[in-house]
C-alpha cells in the first residue's frame, strides 16, 4: 500500500488539488493556481539547476517572455490559447538556447552573472518597447476561450492550469528517466567523465537551457492567466529569487522538490501578511538556512526518512566521509 | 563645455562603479564567488550615514566614519553567520559549496533589502552633501564638490589598498590565501580570519561608495541592485583581479555610459552594465585591464 502511494505521488498531488478545488473560496483557489504555476516553473529550474547543475539566473526573464508572448498573442492578435501557450514556451526556449551558447564558453559562477545581465536586458526591453508591450503600464490579459467556452475567473482557470501542470510534471519525470536526463546528471557530476562516456556536452547543455526555458515560458503563460494584468515588474530579480527558493527549499534534483517548494513559498506570503519587507526577509532567511543546514531541501529530508521514495538521480547524501564527488575541473 | 561637464559626471560616476566593483573583486579573489549581497551593503552604508547625519545630527565626517566602520563590522558578521558555515561543509565538494555560497549571498541580499524596507521603504530620502558649497568652477566648468570628493576619495583609497596588499602583513596574508588556501593554512595563516577581514574590507568599500553616492542618487532600499550590476560590469572590465583594473573599468564604464545616455538615448544608461557584463565575459574573459595585474589581490 505504502509503495503504491509512494510510486504515484504525482497523481496523488494533482488529484488532491482537484479535490480541494471543490472546497476553496475564490482567493484560496487563486493561490492554488499560483502553486501550480510555480510547480511548472520550479520543475524547469530544477532540471537545469538540480539535474544539470548549471547556475541559470534568468528564469524570471524566461517567464516574462512566455507571459508577454502569450498575453500579446491572445490580446492583440486574437490567437487561441491552444496556439499562444506553446508559442510562449517555444519563444522562451529559443531565447533560452541562445543564452545556452554562452554557457559553453563561461562556466560556473560567471554563468550566473551572464544570465543575470541577460534578465536585466529582457526586463529593460519589455519596459521600453512600448509600442508592443505597453511599457511599464503592462498588458491586460483576456480570459481565454477554448472549445467555445470562456474560461473567466479563478475556478475555470484552475482547470487549464492543473492540466498543463500535470502534463509538464509528467514530462519532467520522463525527461529525468530518459537518456537525456541521465546525460544531465552525468554533466553535473563530472563534465569530463560525461564527455568520456560519449555524451555530447555542448549539445546537452544548450538543450538543458532550452528545455528549462520552455518550462518557464509555459509557466509564464499560465501565470498571465492567473493575473488579469501583467507588468514588467512581475518578472525581475525578485521573481528569479523566488524560483530559486522554491527549488532549494523544496529540494533540488528531486521531482517532489519543486512541488513542496511551491506550496510552501506560495502560502508563506499569506502568513507574512503580504508585506513585501517581511516576504523578502522570510524568503532570504529560508534560502540561507536551507543552503546551510539542508542543502537537499525538504524532499531530501523526507527521502532520508523513507517517507518519499528514493529517486535514482537525486543528489547524494552529503554526509558520507571521504566519498564526496571530486570537484569538476575549472575552466 | 558640455563635453567637459559630461566628462566630470562620467568620471565621478565611474569612480563609484570602480569602488563598488572593488568590493566585489576583493570577495571574488579570496573566495571565488560573486557577492550578490554587495549592492545591499552599499545601500546599508548610505542608510547608516543617513541615520547618523539626519536623525542623530552628528557631523558629516564622523557619520561617514561610523557608516564605514559599522558596515565593515556588519560584513564580518554576515560572513560569520551565513558564509562560514557553508565553507565548512567539506563534504559538498568545492563546486557545489561555491554554488551554495552564492545562493547564501542572494539570500542575504533580499533579507537586507527587506530589513531596510521596514523603516525606510515608504518613500525616497535625501542625504546631504559633504560640503555646503555645492559647486566650484574650474576653467569655466561648474563641477559639483561632491563629485570632486568622490574622485579624491577613490584615488586615495585605490593607492591605499594597493599599498596595503603590497606591504602590510595582513594584505600579504590575504594574497597568500587567495592564491592557495591550503598552502596558506600550511604556513600558519588562519584562513577563516582572513575571509572575515576580506569581507570587512569589501563591505567598508561598499559603504564608502554608498555614502559618497547617496547625495547624487536617492536613498531607497532598492538602490543597491542597480549599483551591483554596474559594479559587476566594472569588475568584469577589470578582469576580476586587480585593484587598478577595476577602477579603470569603472571609469571607462561611467564615461561611456554618460555619453551614450546623452547622445543616443537616456534609457541606454540602465542597460549598459548588463550588456558590458555579457560581452566582456563572452569575448574577453580576462577583462580589458586584467592582463596588467597591477596588484593581484
Amino acid at each position: 500500500m505504502r509503495t503504491l502511494l509512494q510510486n504515484n505521488l504525482v497523481w496523488l498531488f494533482f488529484a488532491g488539488t482537484v479535490a480541494l478545488s471543490f472546497t476553496t473560496d475564490a482567493y484560496s483557489q487563486y493561490l492554488m493556481n499560483l502553486v501550480l504555476v510555480y510547480v511548472v516553473i520550479g520543475q524547469g529550474l530544477n532540471l537545469i539547476l538540480g539535474f544539470a547543475g548549471m547556475f541559470a539566473f534568468a528564469h524570471g526573464a524566461f517567464m516574462g517572455i512566455g507571459a508577454y508572448v502569450s498575453a500579446l498573442l491572445t490580446a492583440k492578435l486574437g490567437v487561441s490559447l491552444l496556439v499562444a501557450m506553446p508559442a510562449a514556451g517555444v519563444a522562451a526556449a529559443i531565447v533560452g538556447a541562445l543564452i545556452g551558447f554562452p554557457a559553453l564558453r563561461v562556466s560556473g559562477l560567471y554563468l550566473a552573472m551572464v544570465t543575470l545581465g541577460f534578465s536585466e536586458i529582457v526586463q529593460w526591453g519589455i519596459k521600453h518597447w512600448k509600442s508592443v508591450t505597453g511599457g511599464p503600464d503592462g498588458v491586460s490579459v483576456p480570459a481565454p476561450v477554448l472549445f467555445g467556452h470562456r474560461f473567466y475567473g479563478d475556478y475555470p482557470t484552475f482547470y487549464i492550469v492543473v492540466v498543463v501542470a500535470l502534463a509538464m510534471t509528467l514530462l519532467a519525470q520522463a525527461i529525468i528517466r530518459s537518456k537525456l536526463g541521465r546525460a544531465f546528471v552525468a554533466i553535473r557530476d563530472s563534465e569530463i567523465a560525461a564527455q568520456c562516456s560519449g555524451i555530447k556536452v555542448a549539445r546537452t547543455k544548450v538543450l538543458a537551457f532550452a528545455i528549462s526555458a520552455f518550462y518557464a515560458g509555459i509557466g509564464g503563460s499560465l501565470f498571465s492567466l492567473t493575473q488579469s494584468y501583467i507588468t514588467p515588474e512581475n518578472f525581475g530579480f525578485y521573481q528569479t529569487t523566488l524560483h530559486f527558493c522554491i527549488v532549494i527549499v523544496g529540494g533540488a534534483a528531486s521531482l517532489a522538490g519543486p512541488i513542496i517548494g511551491s506550496i510552501i513559498l506560495t502560502w508563506l506570503p499569506e502568513v507574512l501578511r503580504n508585506a513585501q519587507a517581511l516576504q523578502e526577509i522570510g524568503y532570504g532567511l529560508m534560502l540561507i538556512l536551507f543552503v546551510i543546514f539542508a542543502p537537499r531541501g525538504i524532499a531530501g529530508f523526507l527521502i532520508d526518512k523513507g517517507i518519499l521514495p528514493r529517486e535514482r538521480f537525486s543528489l547524494r547524501r552529503p554526509s558520507l566521509p571521504g566519498r564526496s564527488r571530486p570537484a569538476p575541473q575549472e575552466g | 563645455m558640455e563635453i567637459a561637464t559630461l566628462l566630470s559626471v562620467g568620471l565621478s560616476n565611474g569612480c563609484l562603479y570602480g569602488l563598488v566593483g572593488l568590493g566585489l573583486v576583493l570577495v571574488y579573489s579570496s573566495q571565488g564567488i560573486p557577492n550578490f549581497a554587495h549592492g545591499e551593503l552599499f545601500m546599508a552604508g548610505a542608510f547608516l550615514a543617513y541615520t547618523a547625519i539626519v536623525l542623530l545630527g552628528l557631523p558629516y565626517f564622523l557619520s561617514f566614519l561610523i557608516a564605514v566602520v559599522g558596515i565593515g563590522l556588519m560584513g564580518m558578521l554576515l560572513e560569520w553567520l551565513a558564509i562560514r558555515p557553508i565553507s565548512l561543509h567539506r563534504s559538498l565538494g568545492r563546486a557545489s559549496s561555491e554554488v551554495a555560497i552564492v545562493l547564501a549571498t542572494v539570500g542575504l541580499a533580499i533579507v537586507l533589502k527587506g530589513l531596510a524596507r521596514i523603516p525606510w521603504g515608504d518613500s525616497v530620502r535625501n542625504l546631504p552633501t559633504a560640503f555646503t558649497t555645492q559647486t566650484v568652477t574650474i576653467g569655466g566648468v561648474a563641477i559639483a564638490t561632491q563629485r570632486l570628493l568622490i574622485v579624491a576619495v577613490t584615488l586615495v583609497l585605490t593607492v591605499a589598498i594597493s599599498v596595503f596588499f603590497a606591504r602590510a602583513p595582513l594584505g600579504k596574508k590575504m594574497r597568500a590565501t587567495a592564491q592557495n588556501p591550503t598552502g596558506a593554512k600550511l604556513i600558519g595563516i588562519h584562513t577563516s580570519n582572513i575571509y572575515s577581514a576580506t569581507w570587512a574590507l569589501a563591505a567598508a568599500c561598499g559603504a564608502i561608495a554608498g555614502v559618497l553616492a547617496a547625495p547624487l542618487i536617492f536613498l531607497h532600499p532598492d538602490m543597491g541592485t542597480r549599483m551591483l550590476l554596474k559594479g559587476f560590469a566594472a569588475a568584469c572590465l577589470g578582469g576580476f583581479g586587480s585593484v587598478t583594473g577595476v577602477l579603470l573599468g569603472g571609469v571607462l564604464m561611467g564615461v561611456v555610459e554618460i555619453f551614450a545616455g546623452r547622445y543616443i538615448a537616456t534609457s541606454m544608461m540602465d542597460i549598459f552594465a548588463p550588456i558590458i557584463i555579457i560581452l566582456v565575459l563572452l569575448f574577453w574573459p580576462q577583462g580589458l585591464f586584467g592582463a596588467r595585474r597591477a596588484a593581484r589581490v
